[in-house]
């Protein structure tokens, strides 16, 4: 039977082509996104994390015992690089002064700024050859005083700089410029997937990152032979105790590992919803397929049944043409879902949000998946058919020209699907009186939405009927060939179901992503801007960073600036959670930021007195006039603190407001403010004062200045990774609904040779016979996309009746544009797809109609 | 009224004939598996005339009727409806003549399963957009005797039931000439005999010329004039046939074919 089984794959060649392109494709997403999505985590651990290979033991300042007080100088100095070089077994001892800079390109916008991990700066330690063998220079020279940078390759190539500029960089505070002479080389991972390096002269960054004369780590090599832990305790001995500390490098890479999972964990998120996605719809596409195939040669299999094959011969054979087929599909998918995988990055990257670099990781997962998916859901869908037909005599299915489908069965799937579609529905219903968008309410919409797509799947076949009968008013527009358009995809309607599911599927998550996206992303517009009184907002990247003070003298000072309001921002806990603190000033902050009180209000914050948002007062359980335990910043005892007043979530306030002085006492930065709200005279709103505001600010890297609208949009700006998302669904949906849609018609015209011959006959010229089939693509089009965006939005609704109880701005606010666009690109994947099938059909001759088949 | 319903075809000057081919030939492949499927054939149709086609199996009979209809492409040689000269027209002029001027009946029935029998009988005219004639609709319902079935789809009719649509579709347009390609083949004899009996009236009541292929010596009786084709060659043709006289000549064409 293998021998039927081979000839038959060759058989014909056009179905061979179209299954083989469905099984490929479907492999090819799955394990594209896959791939992606494994090469892209791996990507980010490596942007990161640092390289420990070929450092056994860090040795690293240790942290001053709470309440010590005071700065202590540093223990690492060069007389213990020294003593650590000598000590048994220790083949080197580099030591090293760390830390961050962000540099501005040469248009003077801040570089590949954001992520502090990413924009690191060292100093240029010369070995016993007077060069650094961790920076090799590429050009140029090393630093030599303040004055003077060295920056890496791949920096100098991104910012546009040349060896003789003058680069603008901050650390934290003031600006500095300094003039780049030397370019360098490094194998930093955490630099060479889309960050920056700054190189200094030792005594600048020992300057800028310890103290003088004193480094940030030491690390030590070990010679071979040398076993790492015990080098540790070797170099531990040497150390003074109390002040630094010695940490194998295996340790320190395990340690950095937890680290960067937690960091990176979010990132896999979204490659792994793509690859779940293409693999559900991937695996419709390929069931489809094999389910027309094999029912088409119902009748092949009733004559191998009838000149005496058994039912197993006649199942083995289909399974081991499913088998073959698959395998060789599989095989091309793979290999096509590598290419995927490569181009992927790069239309996922915004300018802002880069994706960084790496080479693709084929792990286990992808070659699983493309085997599971290419072989087992090829060998499943051509099972569950061939023993159908194998079950059914054979002078029946000798006969037969598909008979529609018992009652029974219907009725079965009409309780099913109505039973899920009741679940789902109740779910997403039940939930429109939660309070919050808690992770337990946010599972049980998202099952809503699963069953409820599930359901509309199920009960696919059945609404085809009624559904297509609607759409059939306007293709009957185009006369007969739209009623013989109408009826041929009513004809089938478990065909035009399934071929349409793909569409339902994508357009459902589209339609859902697309409507909650909007509504929040308004939601967040209003509340960014009810919330904000302030014009323009200047602030540092992070709490770890801090506006220089002489800034905030010439901001106050620019013409047209009414107020200048410091804020220091930093962390609270409290109630078992890190919060957001903002320290301001009681006396400006009205003028800045526009706050609701519920109860109490802001003139009594003092020292000892803070204001708490909405949600922490709902969660913690106080109000006006109660205590709260808490602690800000660096400090490691609990404070009572006084709640003066409850106001409603602002995003400007952040979770607390606290006087500027306690926040400032604690910070990490003591004393220093993250933020300068301003608010200018209303006729000085203007580009021009924006950027004298910014020149104010001394252009410095570290430091944002935004007007209302950037900070507007800033607050959409988690919703950036939801459209990424949404296009990209999108994208696989379009292209796997194309080619099932391709299928099928290539398929029922296949089918219907006789019967184009026949419309042939009786004088239907070409451009009829193509404008039919073209209207019947669109019908089943439109019905796939019609139901989806039913569902879409139905789960849009439930989903958003969760985020209006969280959020009060929220209303469901379709975006008409891309639900528009939707459609559109839905009838476009009905013409597109219906090309080729109703070209062959256009060229078939009347005669057809005559000949013996 | 006989006469009345020709009115509606006064736009193509008539010649007498329906349709005719001179010196046609059509010649399948080339070199080794040269076929000659039909040799210089020259036959003519009278208006409102019934003609049958008869020949044994591969005479070529199915062939002639194609290429007299403008289904298929010929070889050499020419073939007319009325005045029009097929081998002028392209594609779509073809289609038209196919749609407007030429009607079919085939072995299959070939009805859309998807379409009604009301709307299989008016689908020539839906292509052509035009809107049926309905007192002409009418009668040729009710000629064939389907006024009450005319909801049902195919599938929901007997196999008599489906060719008497497919006569009715054929007759709806008025057209120049209806082409029967074994219309009998699938249907019992007594089915048979009555969609035999439509076309016969067609011919003697609404004055349509009708042409048949058949291998079948009674539904050959039926027609007014029956030629007869072997090796692609016309041999004879014979006039007011009846099965009985078919049948002989039918023989002797038989035998001389084994004998030569």
């Amino acid at each position: 039977m293998l021998r039927t089984a081979l000839r038959n794959v060759l058989a014909n060649k056009a179905r061979l082509v179209t299954t083989v392109l469905a099984v490929c494709l479907g492999v090819a997403f799955v394990c594209g996104t896959l791939v992606f999505a494994e090469s892209s985590a791996a990507a980010y651990r490596a942007a990161a994390s640092k390289d420990f290979a070929g450092i056994a033991v860090t040795v690293t300042p240790k942290q001053p015992p709470p309440g010590a007080g005071g700065e202590q100088a540093g223990a690492l100095d060069d007389a213990l690089v020294r003593k650590l070089a000598e000590a048994p077994g220790v083949a080197a001892a580099r030591p090293a002064a760390d830390g961050s800079a962000t540099l501005n390109d040469a248009d003077g916008r801040p570089l590949r700024a954001g992520k502090a991990w990413a924009n690191l700066a060292a100093a240029y330690v010369p070995g016993q050859d007077g060069k650094d063998g961790r920076h090799p220079l590429v050009e140029g020279r090393a630093p030599r005083d303040g004055g003077e940078l060295a920056v890496d390759s791949g920096t100098a190539s991104a910012g546009g700089f040349k060896i003789g500029d003058t680069v603008t960089l901050a650390t934290d505070g003031p600006v500095l410029k300094k003039r780049l002479v030397g370019i360098v080389r490094t194998s930093d991972s955490r630099v060479t997937a889309g960050g920056t390096l700054a190189v200094f002269d030792k005594a600048t960054a020992q300057e800028l990152y310890a103290s003088p004369g004193r480094y940030t780590s030491i690390d030590v090599s070990a010679k071979p032979g040398t076993d790492e832990f015990r080098l540790a305790e070797t170099v531990g001995a040497l150390l003074p105790a109390d002040r630094a500390e010695a940490v194998t490098g295996t340790a320190q890479a395990s340690r950095q590992a937890t680290y960067t999972d937690t960091l990176t964990r979010g990132h896999q998120k979204m490659p792994m919803v793509f690859a779940g996605v293409s693999l559900f719809i991937g695996s419709f596409l390929i069931v489809n397929t094999f389910t027309m195939l094999v029912a088409r040669r119902t009748r092949e299999i009733a004559l191998l049944r009838a000149i005496g094959a058994s039912r197993r011969q006649v199942v083995r054979s289909v399974l081991w043409e499913a088998f073959v087929l698959g395998l060789v599909s599989s095989a091309a998918g793979f290999v096509l879902g590598l290419g995927i995988a490569s181009v992927l990055p790069g239309l996922l990257s915004t300018s802002q949000d880069r994706l960084p670099d790496g080479p693709l990781v084929i792990g286990p997962l992808p070659v699983v998946a493309a085997l599971g998916v290419g072989v087992g859901v090829t060998v499943l869908a051509a099972w569950l058919p061939s023993r159908k037909a194998a079950k059914v005599a054979p002078i029946e299915a000798l006969r037969a020209d598909g008979r529609p489908p018992t009652a029974t069965a219907s009725r079965v799937r009409g309780a099913a699907g109505l039973v899920l579609l009741a679940v789902g529905g109740g779910l997403l219903v039940s939930l429109t009186g939660a309070k919050d968008a808690s992770e337990a309410n946010l599972q049980n919409a998202m099952y809503g939405c699963a069953l409820i797509v599930v359901a509309l799947i199920v009960l696919a076949p059945l609404l085809a009927v009624p559904v297509i009968r609607l759409t059939g008013r306007l293709t009957g527009r185009f006369g007969i060939t739209g009623h013989l358009a109408r009826e041929n995809a009513l004809r089938d309607p478990r065909r035009t179901a399934a071929t349409a599911s793909a569409l339902i599927v994508s357009t459902a998550l589209v339609a859902g992503l697309a409507v909650i996206g909007n509504s929040t992303g308004q939601a967040l517009d209003r509340k960014a801007a009810a919330g904000l009184g302030a014009d323009y907002v200047i602030g540092s990247r992070s709490t770890m960073t801090a506006i220089d003070p002489g800034a905030q003298k010439r901001v106050a000072a620019t013409p047209g600036v009414r107020t200048a309001a410091g804020v220091a921002d930093s962390t609270v806990f409290t109630g078992g959670a890190v919060r957001r603190i903002a320290g301001v000033d009681p006396a400006t902050v009205g003028e800045v930021m526009r706050l609701d009180f519920a109860g109490g209000s802001l003139k009594d914050l003092g020292p000892g007195r803070i204001a708490v948002s909405a949600t922490v007062a709902r969660e913690q359980g106080v109000g006006a006039g109660g205590r709260v335990n808490a602690r800000i910043g660096q400090n490691q005892e609990f404070t009572q603190y006084t709640v003066v007043g409850v106001y409603a979530d602002n995003p400007t306030a952040g979770d607390v407001l606290g006087s500027l002085a306690d926040v400032q006492r604690d910070s990490f930065l003591p004393g220093s403010v993250q933020r300068i709200l301003v608010r200018a005279d209303r006729a000085a709103v203007s580009k021009a004062t924006e950027d004298r505001l910014r020149a104010a600010a001394g252009n410095s890297p570290l430091v944002q200045v935004k007007d209302r609208q950037a900070l507007v949009d800033e607050a959409a700006g988690s919703l950036a990774d939801l459209l990424t998302l949404m296009y990209g669904l999108l994208a696989i949906g379009t292209v796997i609904s194309l080619l099932g849609i391709v299928n099928t018609l290539a398929m029922s015209v296949a089918d219907r040779t006789r019967e184009i011959g026949v419309l042939r006959a009786v004088g239907m010229d070409r451009a009829g016979i193509r404008r039919m089939i073209r209207l019947e693509s669109v019908t089943v089009a439109a019905f796939g996309t019609l139901l989806g965006l039913a569902g879409g939005l139905f789960g849009a609704w439930g989903v958003g009746s969760l985020t209006n109880g969280a959020m009060k701005e929220y209303s469901l606010t379709p975006p008409w544009g891309t639900l528009l666009l939707v459609c559109l690109l839905s009838l476009t994947i009905g013409v597109l797809a219906a090309a080729v099938p109703a070209r062959r059909a256009a060229a078939l001759s009347p005669l057809e109609t005559v000949a013996d088949r | 009224m006989t006469t009345a319903p020709f009115d509606a075809l006064a736009p193509h000057p008539t010649t007498g004939f329906a349709a005719a081919t001179s010196d046609l030939s059509k010649v399948h492949g080339s070199g080794d598996t040269r076929v000659v499927a039909l040799d210089r054939v020259s036959v003519s149709f009278r208006e409102g005339e019934f003609t049958a086609i008869m020949g044994p199996s591969g005479c070529g009979k199915s062939t002639l009727m194609h290429c007299a209809a403008g289904l298929d492409s010929v070889s050499s040689g020419s073939v007319r409806i009325g005045t029009t000269e097929l081998s002028t027209l392209g594609d779509r002029q073809l289609t038209e003549l196919r749609r407007d001027r030429i009607g079919f009946i085939f072995q299959a029935f070939n009805l859309l399963p998807t379409l009604t029998a009301l709307e299989n009988i008016t689908l020539p005219l839906s292509i052509a957009g035009r809107r049926p004639d309905q007192q002409w609709l009418d009668r040729v319902v009710s000629m064939v005797g389907l006024s009450q079935r005319l909801g049902h789809r195919p599938g929901q009719l007997s196999g008599g039931q489906q060719q008497r649509v497919a006569v009715a579709r054929a007759l709806v347009s008025r057209p120049s000439i209806i082409f029967g390609d074994e219309p009998t083949g699938n249907l019992d004899s007594r089915a048979g005999a009555e969609v035999l009996g439509f076309l016969r009236d067609s011919v003697r009541e609404l004055g349509q010329t009708v042409v048949m292929v058949t291998h079948d010596p009674v539904a050959a009786g039926y027609a007014d004039r029956v030629v007869f084709l072997s090796d692609g060659r016309l041999v004879d043709e014979m006039s007011r046939p009846t099965p009985d006289r078919v049948l002989d000549r039918m023989k002797a064409l038989d035998s001389r074919v084994r004998t030569s």
